[in-house]
């Protein structure tokens, strides 16, 4: 009796155990059916850095969007809903880790898409390629998501690289003002370094002779009051701000109070959306904020001169739609946009037998001029394992009376070959 | 020693029951389900050793993060640069987080309250600054970090740790060095008058919390497969002063309600309160928590006890009760 009731647990215990895996035994991929396709990702939505919060979101309507609509006679991405899963890591890696894994092994996404953040993003990056689960269009610029193809093959960034967009600035100093003494203030970790790097690389020899001072803050800073009064000192004409939004914000605020008016200032592109230039503006006032130079690749939902445009009607069409209660003037929820659609883009090219192999060679061969939400004439381009720079095109823009006005048509940093 | 038997008695059944339950638990959970729970024992050990500092020693520690992540930047550096393997770094991390817990005491004696709960802030606040340090970046990989294996989920290794230090927390505070903090927090004149060595005592206290927080760093080192200053966040340390006040200073019963806090009350903020602003709701759920009951789980626990015990007293005395009743009854017969 006893042996006979052991023998039925056992038997049940080997079933409850092997059934899993009879079933995981298929050739499908997690995440993915003929109906609905799962991406997930981690971002801010609380915390310090919960100002880039807009961006899941952006892309949370834009795939409703999507879901809800025929386009080119097909719902979602090429036939399946997209279920867009989202989950806050407060820009701690700790948590990024914890909820990567809730992502793919609990959720059982079928790629990560647009996680957030250098440090957060740097931490998951082993355990993505060792699960071989994409990672792709992380939302950070470092030049490391296109260099490292070879070690990380299931990873990829999208924007444009810091160390691209800060050549950009240095050609501009060469061509434009080439007397200048830049003052550079950059934030200590892989994001300014990486900026930093570019902006020396691109000066070349004459890096040293242009560049009269350079300082350094943590982002757990509490001011940048010591670094500007040092870089102020040093005699220099022209600012050059490599920070995040709130740390730009400040550094706008505390050349006020100085009392210093650089006669250039040259800010990245992370910190000058319409959003974080206005609070600029309030606390510093327009005469110090006017002038700023940039750059950008995404259109401009503040400037009333795209209102015309038929991304922009879209764009604003579906906040009005799915977001009706954000601030559709916040470009970041723009960027979600356009990062969102190319991911359909990606998903649509991988074709009918969708794998996450599959996706990483649409991801890594795709050629795409049709992104709305980009700037005319902006292409979407990778060519593994040469060029895995999805975005390298973008143009100078100068703030002026609450906007950003271009001053420059696209300038290509891809790399060559 | 025998006086502490029966207390162990009576405490078997809850002790028995948490340790079925924690044996078991990954048996039926998946393994996300698991790695919170593994981070709840990390929380807990860090508390523990909160709780002696604040609880029992009466020192606030508003820095306790710092020396998580001291603890897990040496299990770091050293699976990182030497052979070692990681569950062998856990003691040296104890031991090094408890080293410059112990030495950070001696300037902390000046101070006390409000003064004490800053300069430990401080501690938070460099620990930060100094590991993305560009001097130290060689050995801390400075904003960067350090990445040396994937994630792992020592839940046992990490129960089983808490269960060491649970037991050598509850064995120290009821020991002659447990009843000097106690002393020395109450009453420290006459703490110092009755031959305790204030001075020791208080750095002592400071030191073994310091050997918690670093052992508990040196597990998340050892979970995440990387460190990052990012990971240690002033915030985290404000985080387990509150899981420390909630699970109850000064007694050891309910620590594990604090470890739980910390793991889920965020999550569940973000999912069920605010979506906006959750910081806001946790607030206030810890506002309601601190006032309805301020000794916090540990204290409520008490009581609860004290309510079964009193419920479970001898029939003796609802005897005595009803006999009482015959009387008047009988006398209202006369």
């Amino acid at each position: 009796m006893k042996k006979g009731l052991l023998a039925l647990i056992a038997v049940g215990a080997a079933l409850v155990l092997g059934l899993p895996a009879a079933f995981g035994g298929s050739s499908a991929d997690p995440g993915v059916t003929a109906r609905s396709i799962t991406l997930g990702g981690t971002f801010p939505l609380t915390g310090a850095a919960a100002s880039y919060a807009p961006i899941p979101r952006g892309m949370a309507a834009y795939f409703s969007y999507r879901n809800a609509t025929k386009v080119n006679g097909k719902r979602g991405a090429n036939g399946r809903q997209i279920i867009w899963k989202f989950y806050d890591d407060v820009y701690n890696p700790t948590n990024t880790v914890t909820q990567t894994q809730r992502l793919v092994e609990q959720d059982h996404v079928f790629a990560l898409v647009g996680g957030l953040g250098t440090e957060p993003q740097e931490a998951v990056v082993d355990y993505a390629n060792s699960k071989k689960v994409p990672q792709i269009y992380v939302s950070t610029g470092a030049t490391e998501w296109g260099s490292k193809h070879k070690e990380h093959p299931w990873t990829i960034g999208w924007q444009p690289d810091y160390q691209a967009e800060a050549a950009i600035y240095g050609r501009y100093i060469r061509d434009h003002i080439p007397a200048a003494k830049l003052a550079v203030l950059y934030q200590n970790d892989s994001y300014g370094q990486d900026y930093n790097a570019g902006l020396v690389g691109a000066l070349g020899k004459a890096a040293d002779e242009k560049i009269v001072s350079t300082r350094t803050f943590n982002v757990t800073d509490p001011s940048v009051t010591t670094q500007l009064v040092a870089l102020r000192a040093s005699g220099a004409d022209t600012l050059v701000i490599f920070a995040t939004p709130s740390k730009t914000i400040q550094t706008y605020a505390t050349i006020a109070r100085l009392g210093w008016k650089p006669a250039h200032i040259i800010l990245n592109s992370v910190s000058a959306t319409q959003t974080f230039m206005g609070i600029a503006v309030n606390l510093a006032g327009a005469a110090t904020v006017n002038g700023s130079i940039s750059v950008y690749y995404t259109k401009d939902p503040a400037n009333p001169s795209w209102d015309n445009d038929a991304g922009m009607k879209l764009y604003k069409s579906i906040m009005a739609r799915f977001l009706p209660d954000a601030d559709a003037k916040n470009g970041l929820y723009l960027y979600g946009m356009a990062k969102a659609y190319s991911t359909i883009k990606a998903i649509e090219g991988a074709g009918k037998n969708l794998t996450r192999a599959s996706l990483m060679k649409s991801v890594d061969h795709m050629t795409d001029t049709t992104n709305p939400f980009l700037l005319p004439k902006v292409v979407v381009k990778t060519n593994a394992p040469k060029d895995n720079f999805p975005i390298s095109q973008q143009a100078l823009i100068q703030f002026k009376d609450g906007q950003w006005n271009p001053i420059s048509g696209l300038i290509d940093t891809r790399p060559k070959g | 020693m025998r006086r502490l038997i029966p207390t162990v008695g009576l405490r078997a059944i809850p002790v028995g029951a948490a340790v079925a339950f924690l044996a078991t638990y990954p048996l039926y959970h998946s393994n996300v389900e698991t790695l919170k729970f593994t981070l709840v024992g990390i929380y807990l050990i860090a508390i523990l050793g909160l709780n002696i500092l604040t609880g029992y020693s009466g020192q606030i520690s508003l820095g306790h993060g710092a020396f998580i992540g001291i603890g897990a930047y040496t299990t770091a550096i050293l699976v990182d640069k030497t052979s070692l393997s990681d569950v062998a770094t856990i003691p040296l991390a104890g031991l090094v987080a408890g080293a410059i817990g112990f030495l950070f005491g001696f300037p902390a004696l000046r101070l006390h309250g409000v003064y004490l709960a800053l300069a430990t802030f401080g501690a938070a606040v460099a620990f930060i600054q100094l590991v993305q340090s560009v001097h130290y970046q060689s050995f801390t990989g400075g904003a960067t970090g350090l990445f040396y294996g994937l994630p792992k989920n020592p839940y046992y290794l990490t129960w089983g740790i808490a269960a060491a230090l649970y037991a050598a927390a509850w064995l120290l505070v009821h020991s002659k060095l447990g009843r000097a903090l106690t002393a020395v927090r109450d009453a420290p004149i006459a703490a110092v008058s009755s031959g305790v060595n204030l001075a020791l005592a208080k750095t002592l206290a400071f030191g073994i919390a310091s050997a918690y927080a670093g052992v508990a760093g040196s597990l998340l080192a050892i979970r995440l497969g990387s460190v990052n200053p990012y990971s240690f966040p002033v915030a985290l340390s404000i985080l387990l002063l509150t899981g420390a006040a909630l699970g109850g200073l000064g007694t050891l019963n309910g620590v594990v309600f604090g470890a739980l806090f910390i793991q889920f009350a965020p999550d569940f903020a973000i999912d069920h309160v605010s979506k906006t602003a959750p910081e806001v709701a946790y607030g206030l759920i810890l506002l309601a928590v601190l006032f309805l009951m301020p000794g916090g789980a540990g204290e409520l626990l008490h009581r609860l006890g004290g309510l079964l015990k009193k419920a479970a007293k001898p029939l003796y005395s609802r005897t005595a009760d009803r006999a009482e009743a015959v009387v008047t009854s009988t006398r209202s017969d006369t």
